[in-house]
């Protein structure tokens, strides 16, 4: 529930918008992030279906970065189980 | 980038070496990410982690799980919640074996669509979390929301338990990891009393091994060199004063009040409550729900598990009469639950 994962705005309808991430697209509410602070091609940190954050690029993969690390860890410790 | 092993070897380098240090992280994916990469076991011998309350499903009053369940069980209602939420365990049992109409969803916005497409039907969302979901609530309640859709809120503060924890000298921590993105809601500076008034070095970490070793490291050095601060190993993420825009649609419909967190008590100023003025959306007062008294469960430990004042693998339950698949208190549940956690690491 309290994992967020950055996404990139692709739409912007706010107070809601689009955001893809690994080839997923997904709707997401803005109300949380000053409307004149967005733009299409930013990097959001989005928690239950809202944006908390802007990140930038280089944050937004290595967060991706984390938590496909920590996927990797949970689906080695399942499959040794 | 920094190595790995470069990490490690500096936080060899700060311990000290005639006492232990506790360090705590208050954050579910921290303690994921610190029992899967096995970190425990790189870290020298004094450094203990702890994991501390970072799992909201975990302190959800069992009053609220047997409010949940009764009113999914009117005809009338369709009650919506959080997947974890479902399955936590209360004297009459889960919402999704007891409840009758419920919905598992991802995010408020689906309890909007629900409450649109049934407009016959009262819809109750039942809405837990720290500041990372609260947030997100307050959110559709600004934008607007159906005449027949309300909030069971169950939110808390992390900094409050947080202070209820270094109050407890039982508990001693040297050190807190703070949570990365509850720390993007409400700031680094929120931790500021940590360091200011309690002499505790707290610093906001992210998800990544890493990341969370830099935190480590960086506590340590304020040990040694004793400079006390809050410090941030997450910028670009995480700013001092936090995302203000959110803070304030979050004070806008949600007051502090004192509440119960499951397996420890009663903790004053420590949850959120809708105001007054948005009480015809509060299922409290909507459904006149009243406060039913907690009953333990019997052998769980985890209320001390949250509080730091054991490990799941203290709990005679543990692995035995609590397991994922059959959990028996709350920490089991979810996969942010230490107890969760350890099932699958230890």
């Amino acid at each position: 529930m309290c994992v967020g994962v950055p996404m990139q705005l692709v739409e912007i309808n706010y107070p809601s918008g689009v955001a893809e991430a690994k080839g997923v697209t997904r709707s997401i509410g803005l109300q949380l992030i000053a409307e004149d602070s967005l733009k299409i091609g930013d990097h959001v940190i989005v928690h239950v279906g809202f944006a908390i954050e802007k990140v930038d690029k280089q944050r937004a993969d290595e967060i991706w970065e984390a938590l496909e690390e920590v996927l990797r860890m949970m689906d080695e410790e399942d499959s040794s189980a | 980038m920094i190595k790995t092993q470069d990490i490690i070897n500096h936080i060899r380098s700060l311990v000290p070496g005639d006492r232990k240090v506790r360090i705590m992280n208050v954050c579910g994916s921290h303690e994921h990410t610190i029992a899967f990469s096995g970190m425990r076991s790189l870290m020298p011998e004094h450094i203990e982690l702890i994991p501390g309350p970072g799992c909201p499903v975990c302190v959800c009053p069992e009053s609220d799980i047997i409010h949940a369940i009764t009113l999914s069980r009117r005809a009338d209602v369709i009650l919506v919640t959080y997947g974890d939420m479902l399955r936590v365990p209360s004297k009459d049992g889960s919402i999704r074996a007891q409840g009758r109409n419920y919905k598992m969803i991802t995010s408020p916005s689906e309890a909007i669509r629900i409450a649109t497409a049934n407009p016959e039907k009262k819809i109750v969302f039942f809405s837990i979390g720290f500041e990372t979901t609260t947030a997100p609530t307050a959110a559709i309640l600004e934008t607007g929301v159906p005449d027949n859709l309300y909030i069971l809120s169950s939110h808390r503060l992390t900094p409050t338990i947080m202070e209820v924890l270094v109050k407890d000298a039982e508990i001693g921590i040297d050190g807190f990891i703070a949570p990365g993105h509850v720390s993007a809601i409400v700031g680094s500076n929120a931790w500021n009393v940590f360091s200011e008034i309690y002499g505790i070095p707290t610093v906001v970490a992210g998800f990544a091994a890493d990341n969370l070793m830099l935190g480590i490291a960086e506590i340590l050095g304020q040990l040694k060199n004793g400079k006390i601060r809050t410090g941030n190993v997450y910028a670009g993420v995480v700013r001092p004063e936090g995302n203000i825009q959110a803070q304030n649609i979050m004070a806008k419909f949600f007051e502090v009040a004192d509440v119960n967190w499951r397996g420890i008590g009663y903790i004053p100023e420590s949850g959120l409550e809708l105001r007054d003025e948005y009480s015809a959306r509060d299922a409290r007062k909507v459904f006149g729900l009243k406060e039913i008294k907690e009953e333990k469960i019997p052998g769980c430990i985890c209320g001390k598990v949250i509080l730091g004042k054991a490990y799941p693998t203290d709990c005679k339950l543990f692995k035995r009469a609590c397991t994922p698949k059959s959990p028996a208190g709350p920490c089991m549940v979810s996969m942010e639950g230490s107890c969760n956690i350890w099932y699958k690491t230890n």
